[in-house]
């Protein structure tokens, strides 16, 4: 057995351990020894993928009875970079849940779960095959969805939050499922070797991409499928909700780029457009939404929207851009699509577990009740801070570097030595970059937002007021996100050199590392250096920096004191910004998109009309595709439930009825 | 001097047989239609019997004994095991009334002849003639299960049904080997004895065993 193989059986064996720990344990062990076995889980799948990510080959063959091909294990690549994804976010929840979890988050049944749910991810990359595929893609929603039920028996909305996240699993595994089905169909045979034989422009390969797109586009939170992130990423402990987010989401990426580039590479045209437009609608209703939500972790649901949506809008005109032989910009905008996924995996499943930290501490994830936070949480602010950076996409942080080169994608993309390349691609490229635009300066704003209201002023309840740091494990989880994104950030040149291994036959010609672990995309022309930036800037300010410390000194120190404290000093945290507040002028501006629903009341003093006691401002924001679009389609199966009901109505004589006169009626049938 | 008497032996048995279902349909109170199980039970062995005895297999008249005892005597006993008062009184309202049930057999029984002559032929040999009246009594068991609303009245339909299942084996193949038929009433002893105690535990419960009262599911 080859080490790859060896890997995937430790990781099983682990979880089963995993799985009998949680089962047996103390109460008061449960959490140290879940959280160390599923540590271990995690870290053999980083190892494994890291393994396979450099080329080493091998894997687990699990032969079966059924008249199928066998079940393989075996992550090529790009499998072993999505391994790595999803494992690195695997160390760092399980690290953090070790002594984040308590109460429910604790129980039995959460931390059974959480190792299937960890194993589930890592071995979806790993199949090579649709059966092992599907078999390991179910584990992993089995696995989320009950670690997501931890918490149902005290608040219900846990409860509609998991039927929602079931619906839309389900839905998604459905379209999967017939995907696959319709390839294998075709090609006679369900390992990934069969059906790459099939001809991407027949019909079969254009059936199943749509039934591919919707259902792993619903795993990726892709618009209009993304309806379940807003109502579970929230209601989910805050642990899983990294996981969730950092990973999961990661897995339908994952099954996207599994589809266009391995099993139907070189497919149609309006498949890359398709995905575009998908993948552009998503990005910009995502951070839409999160730029006016007021809940830290439906802000976080919400932006983990927006940036798969980039990523598949990379994915998209990396394809269109194929489709029209403009190889060298396709290879960055598929490079910049996977390193926004690596980006993005750190940055949020960071983010989250800084929102878990903020609410252990607090109890609250309402931003307008929080504030203040930095000077009583010093590391989770911080570590916060960096992701919200790499979420801003603001240099020296992962997610700079990855808008970045797709930015340059697109904008070179349109042109092939000199010339217009097609009539799509030179209308389509300058929109792409126009969206990227738009959702970078909403995201910019929104995590100003997150960050400045939540960690800084002054706190705006008891709660956050009383704020404690988090446990050591917490915040050393925390810090090595932080680390994580900055060194994504800081050396993007050998991590794209080693992205763009998995994807393309020579990666050299489309991404170099250059200087000081700097990037460059030759085939563009673009070099991008960030530590030779640092420097710099840092030459540029050390001297200002050095000039204004000398002209302090020269001048004696005066003490100021305002006599009547310039207004600053009576403010109260009510007369603050609030999320809400900040939001306004979006929510203005965007009225017929978001549809905000608003309450003013006006208390009258008694003695005048004309004089106001106090007023009351509510706003309420709704998800426009849920009630547009899937209200209507639940009503109706409400309706058609309603009508079902009276034939199945519980009585034993009515389904006894059914089989007697079903016994007669094939009676009758065959005596004819 | 047997062979003589053969038809119409199998004839009166299969007679009794299909004379007890519709009347066990007829009556409403569930002593009466405990007593016409016990003599389905005892005409059922005494066609096993006769089938035996035609056909010289020793084996048959001890299964012919031992649905005697099971069929005639100890599903009917298990049945009736309460005071002979209280029983008297319990009535059952069915679905159907009288006129609509017996109707409703006589179709059934028609159905039966049609589909077994149809499908798989009446044959030559007189079992083979009766193989309908089997067909026949699944079905009118069927139709107490479905319109009857106490469960041992319901009970009795199951039984029914399985009487009528048993009647075609016999008259179809000769029969079953003897351990699997002992194996069979075993298994039907125990249905019975478990769906008598789940329908005693129904009536200290909720005060009755009217089945179409139980639409509700609890946790």
């Amino acid at each position: 057995m080859t080490g790859i193989g060896a890997g995937l059986l430790l990781q099983l064996g682990l979880g089963a351990l995993a799985v009998v720990t949680a089962l047996v344990a103390a109460p008061s062990l449960r959490s140290r020894a879940g959280g160390i076995l599923s540590t271990l889980i995690a870290v053999t799948g980083f190892v494994t993928g890291l393994a396979a990510l450099l080329g080493a080959t091998g894997g687990l063959l699990i032969p079966i009875a059924l008249p199928m091909d066998p079940l393989l294990l075996a992550p090529d690549r790009l499998g072993g970079l999505f391994m790595l994804i999803v494992s690195g976010v695997g160390i760092l929840v399980s690290l953090y849940s070790m002594s984040s979890t308590r109460g429910p988050d604790a129980s039995r049944t959460a931390w059974v779960a959480m190792p299937v749910f960890l194993v589930g991810m890592q071995l979806v990359p790993a199949a090579t095959d649709s059966v092992s595929f599907l078999l390991a893609w179910e584990i992993m929603t089995l696995g989320s969805t009950v670690l997501l039920l931890a918490d149902h028996a005290s608040r219900a909305t846990v409860a509609s939050a998991g039927i929602w996240y079931s619906a839309m699993s389900q839905l998604s595994f459905f379209f999967i499922l017939a995907g696959f089905a319709v390839l294998a169909a075709v090609s006679g045979g369900t390992s990934f070797a069969n059906l790459q034989a099939i001809e991407p422009g027949s019909w079969a390969a254009n059936v199943a991409f749509v039934l591919f797109l919707l259902g792993f586009g619903g795993k990726a939170e892709l618009v209009p499928l993304h309806v379940w992130v807003p109502r579970v990423l929230p209601e989910a402990p805050s642990h899983v909700s990294a996981a969730m987010s950092g990973a999961m989401v990661k897995i339908g990426v994952y099954g996207g780029l599994l589809v266009c580039v391995r099993l139907l590479p070189d497919g149609p045209v309006w498949w890359g457009i398709a995905i575009m437009l998908v993948g552009g609608a998503s990005a910009l209703y995502g951070i839409l939404q999160a730029s006016v939500s007021s809940d830290l972790k439906v802000l976080l649901a919400y932006s983990t929207t927006e940036n798969m949506g980039l990523v598949f809008l990379g994915l998209g005109a990396s394809m269109l851009l194929r489709g029209y032989d403009a190889t060298a910009a396709a290879d960055a905008a598929l490079v910049a699509a996977l390193l926004l996924a690596v980006s993005h995996a750190a940055f949020k499943s960071t983010l989250f577990l800084g929102a878990g930290a903020v609410i252990h501490a607090t109890g609250e994830r309402n931003l307008d009740r929080l504030g203040g936070l930095g000077v009583r949480m010093p590391v989770t602010a911080a570590a916060f801070g960096v992701a919200s950076l790499g979420a801003a996409a603001i240099p020296v942080t992962s997610g700079f570097v990855a808008e970045w080169m797709l930015l340059q994608s697109l904008i070179h993309g349109g042109r092939l030595d000199g010339a217009v390349v097609s009539v799509a691609a030179s209308v389509a490229m300058p929109l792409a970059v126009a969206v990227i635009a738009l959702t970078a300066g909403l995201a910019l704003l929104t995590f100003v937002k997150a960050y400045g209201i939540a960690f800084l002023a002054r706190p705006r309840s008891t709660a956050a007021a009383n704020a404690r740091e988090v446990p050591a494990l917490m915040r050393i989880s925390l810090a090595l996100g932080a680390l994580a994104v900055l060194a994504l950030g800081l050396l993007p040149g050998p991590v794209a050199a080693l992205v763009a291994t998995t994807v393309s036959p020579d990666p050299t010609a489309a991404v170099q590392s250059v200087g000081l672990g700097g990037v460059s995309l030759p085939g563009i022309g673009a070099v991008l250096d960030p530590i030779m930036l640092v420097v710099l800037s840092a030459l540029v300010a050390i001297p200002v920096l050095v000039a204004i410390i000398v002209s302090a000194r020269r001048h004696p120190h005066r003490t100021v004191d305002l006599p009547w404290g310039g207004g600053g000093s009576r403010a109260r945290p009510r007369m603050q910004y609030t999320a809400t507040s900040y939001a306004e002028p979006l929510v203005r501006v965007f009225d017929d998109v978001l549809k905000p629903s608003r309450d003013v009341q006006v208390t009258h003093v008694a003695e005048s009309r004309y004089l106001v006691e106090r007023v009351r401002v509510e706003q309420s924001l709704s998800d426009v595709i849920e009630t547009r679009l899937y209200r209507p389609v639940l009503n109706l199966f409400q309706r058609y439930g309603l009508v079902v009901r009276h034939v199945a109505n519980g009585s034993i004589h009515r389904y006894l009825s059914y089989s007697f006169v079903a016994l007669l009626i094939v009676l009758i049938v065959v005596s004819l | 001097m047997f062979e003589t008497f053969y038809p119409q032996l199998i004839g009166l048995c299969t007679g009794a047989l299909l004379l007890t279902s519709a009347l066990m349909v007829w009556r409403h109170s569930l002593l009466a239609s405990i007593r016409l199980l016990a003599l389905q039970g005892v005409a059922l062995a005494a066609l096993v019997a006769v089938i035996g005895i035609a056909e010289g297999e020793s084996e048959l008249v001890l299964v012919s004994l031992l649905i005697l005892s099971v069929k005639g005597v100890g599903l009917p006993w298990v049945l009736a095991h309460q005071s002979k008062a209280s029983i008297k009184q319990i009535q059952e309202s069915p679905r159907l009334n009288p006129t609509a049930a017996l109707l409703a057999v006589t179709l059934l029984t028609i159905l039966s002849y049609v589909v077994v002559s149809r499908v798989f032929g009446l044959g030559d040999s007189e079992t083979g003639h009766a193989a309908p009246i089997g067909l026949a009594m699944v079905l009118i068991g069927f139709l107490l299960l479905i319109s009857r609303r106490r469960a041992r009245s319901q009970l009795i339909g199951f039984l029914l049904l399985d009487n009528g299942i048993a009647t075609i084996a016999f008259l179809t193949s000769g029969g079953v080997p003897i351990l699997l038929e002992f194996a069979v009433s075993l298994d039907v002893l125990l249905v019975v004895l478990i769906l008598h105690v789940f329908a005693g535990r129904m009536r200290t419960k909720f005060g009755g065993t009217a089945v179409d009262q139980l639409r509700e599911l609890h946790d």
